[in-house]
């Protein structure tokens, strides 16, 4: 699949026609054993890899859409996945990746709801186990939901770089803009217009190259100025503030901090 | 024990026939009522589901009975199937010979056009539920799927349709929309709600306030509910809020179950219950979420949702209490002003990011600089305080004019 021979989004379609025919038949088969799980697992992961690369090349205005779709698949996915999880329960069988899988549904929250997510999350926690409700990789995810819905971009981000996994990180990361521009609309905000705010400092909270910073305040209509010592500030109160008028264009930014488990 | 002859187990069973057909061709909805309740575990039942057993050819019977009604025969000879196989307590039968007896009965409810068997179709209405999730139960103890009661889902929207109309069954109607929510509730799947929930409330039949106060208590309770997980603070208000007024005052299970909801929401609209409505109704998971939101606690909000987190994400409120933070921070700022203010009016305006740290370090909750000011820049944003910080001299400054506004029956701005 990371073969650059071709461009992500040919074989992203490839893949994705081939995996809806596979869930089909599998549905229709009704085969619903330690090998659905195996297949809906690289199904998901599949999809969460889509997710990050279509987020990336966004060059292309088709891609919102792709994107969109790679999502809803996604979805589909995991809520197919934990049907089986559960048709599969017993003591003698243990799901390794349960946790893990069940927190990115928590994780796809992040972003704005898709079709398939018709219940609220509320509702969705009613019907989980305590077992996996209470597990690490869960707790990460609903505590990252809670930061990002108080706002708190300190911990938001903080907590990011000590806990997520590798593939929860590919989840997260094209959601990290929209907290970003979260952050910076609240310290617009609530910011004193004659103390403006170091972009370095800024830049390492939310965990952001200092020039993609930049980039990024001039897609919401800030302003950058700078001292005489040369360092970059943002001063508050500005009226310009806006979200980015394009959602594709903030993904060219990434986390500067790699991250392994 | 007595010993039943076959003799009696016969003339039993037809006279329970007998009771079936005149209560249909006399109109008699009650005594129909008592024929149908299959879970009630009625001695009449019981007593049936022997005879059915002692004298097998039992369906002859039916077939004779028949003379007077073809139709009635296809609800009755599953019914007594149903009657048979729930005492022998095999469920995944049970319930599918009254699915199939239920339909017929549907079938013939249709052509009733008065609404005399409204109750007896209510009857069967719960019953299928019942069943249905007994036999799910067995179905999962099998290692099978359970799909009995998403089967039962869909009968029950074919009886809602029946009772959407205009003509005199309509008052019916919510009280089958409530075995609906009972439903898809237990299945998670409350998103079909929505059609039925809309037809209910576009008034296009329905006039809400003719449905029995039962019916319309227990509809306001599940659709509070569901503007609750949906975080519809004003709305969930209104809804729950009818329910408690028009609750029957005895029955406190029932008020306690609408409280459990009713109390986070109000929290999230900035209004507090007393300590002796918590004590009351046996609600103290809430007892020291109230306390941490008086007192500015942090660390007591924290732990009491540590304490009770499995209850609280059970019911669907985790979410909603953990939001309460916002609150609970604003609470603790405004005590640090009230102090300030006592010592030296003219500066208790300004408060300095490192007081707030040690405040917090004083609650045992480690935060630095950086996430203070994070948080100060969200009270503001968010309208729970009103002023601005100074990022270099590490300051908060408040507005002289209600620097703290109250929420006032409305939600945090989102």
């Amino acid at each position: 699949m990371i073969s650059s021979e071709h461009p992500f989004e040919i074989i992203h379609d490839f893949v994705f026609d081939r995996t809806r025919s596979i869930r089909q038949d599998l549905s229709i088969q009704n085969i619903i054993d330690e090998h659905a799980i195996e297949m809906y697992e690289k199904m998901v992961e599949f999809h969460i890899i889509s997710h990050l690369k279509l987020a990336k090349s966004h060059r292309d205005p088709d891609n919102s859409s792709l994107h969109y779709l790679n999502m809803e698949q996604l979805t589909k996915c995991l809520l197919s996945l934990y049907e089986i999880y559960d048709l599969n329960r017993s003591p003698e069988f243990i799901i390794k990746k349960e946790n893990e899988f069940h927190s990115f549904y928590v994780l796809l929250h992040l972003g704005r709801k898709n079709s398939i997510m018709k219940e609220s999350l509320s509702l969705w926690f009613r019907h989980l186990s305590s077992q996996i409700l209470l597990s690490r990789e869960m707790r990460f995810a609903r505590t990252l939901l809670s930061y990002f819905r108080m706002g708190n971009y300190k911990r938001f981000f903080a907590i990011l770089a000590m806990e997520a996994s590798q593939l929860q990180l590919r989840l997260i990361e094209p959601f990290l803009n929209e907290v970003r521009v979260q952050a910076l609309s609240c310290i617009n905000h609530s910011g004193y217009k004659l103390q403006p705010y170091p972009l370095e400092l800024l830049a390492e909270l939310l965990m952001i190259k200092e020039h993609e910073l930049e980039s990024l305040c001039c897609e919401c209509g800030l302003q950058i100025i700078t001292d005489e010592l040369g360092c970059k500030l943002l001063p508050a109160k500005q009226s310009n503030f806006h979200h980015p008028k394009s959602d594709l264009e903030s993904y060219s930014l990434t986390t500067p901090v790699k991250f392994h488990r | 024990m007595s010993f039943t002859s076959m003799g009696e187990a016969h003339r039993r069973i037809a006279d329970f026939l007998n009771r079936f057909s005149e209560a249909v061709s006399t109109q008699d909805g009650a005594s129909l009522k008592s024929l149908l309740s299959v879970s009630s575990n009625s001695s009449l039942l019981l007593s049936l589901a022997d005879d059915l057993n002692l004298y097998q050819d039992w369906s002859r019977l039916v077939k004779q009975a028949e003379r007077n009604s073809h139709t009635l025969g296809e609800i009755l000879v599953p019914h007594l199937r149903c009657v048979q196989s729930y005492r022998s307590g095999r469920f995944v039968e049970a319930y599918a010979a009254f699915e199939k007896s239920a339909n017929a009965f549907l079938q013939e409810f249709r052509n009733w056009e008065t609404a005399w068997a409204v109750e007896a179709m209510h009857v069967v209405a719960h019953e299928i539920r019942i069943l249905a999730e007994l036999a799910d139960k067995e179905l999962a103890s099998l290692g099978k799927n359970p799909e009995k009661l998403q089967g039962a889902g869909s009968f029950l929207m074919k009886v809602f349709g029946s009772l959407a109309g205009k003509g005199p069954k309509r008052v019916g109607a919510l009280y089958v929309t409530c075995q609906l929510f009972k439903a898809y509730f237990k299945l998670g799947t409350v998103h079909l709600c929505r059609s039925v929930i809309r037809s209910i409330e576009t008034a296009k039949f329905f006039d809400f306030e003719e449905f029995p106060s039962s019916d319309k208590v227990t509809y306001m309770y599940y659709t509070g509910r569901l503007e609750v997980y949906n975080e519809n603070f004003v709305a969930a208000d209104q809804k729950l809020t009818y329910a408690l007024m028009h609750c029957n005052s005895r029955h406190e299970a029932n008020l306690r179950m609408i409280l459990k909801y009713l109390i986070p929401v109000k929290l999230s609209i900035g209004i507090l219950p007393k300590m002796s409505l918590l004590d009351k109704f046996h609600l103290t998971e809430y007892t020291n979420i109230v306390k941490a939101l008086k007192q500015g606690d942090l660390r007591l909000l924290r732990r009491a949702l540590q304490e009770h987190e499995d209850q609280f994400l059970r019911t669907g409120v985790y979410l909603v209490l953990e939001k309460l933070e916002l609150q609970v921070y604003q609470r603790l700022v405004k005590k640090i002003y009230i102090f300030q203010k006592q010592k030296d009016p003219s500066k208790a305006h300004q408060i300095k990011l490192d007081v707030i740290v040690k405040a917090l370090k004083w609650l045992e909750i480690d935060m630095d600089v950086d996430e203070v000011e994070c948080m100060m820049a969200i009270l503001i944003y968010k309208n729970l305080m009103k002023g601005y910080f100074a990022h270099k001299s590490k300051v908060v400054v408040l507005s002289k004019q209600e620097p703290f506004p109250k929420l006032n029956g409305k939600p945090v701005s989102s």
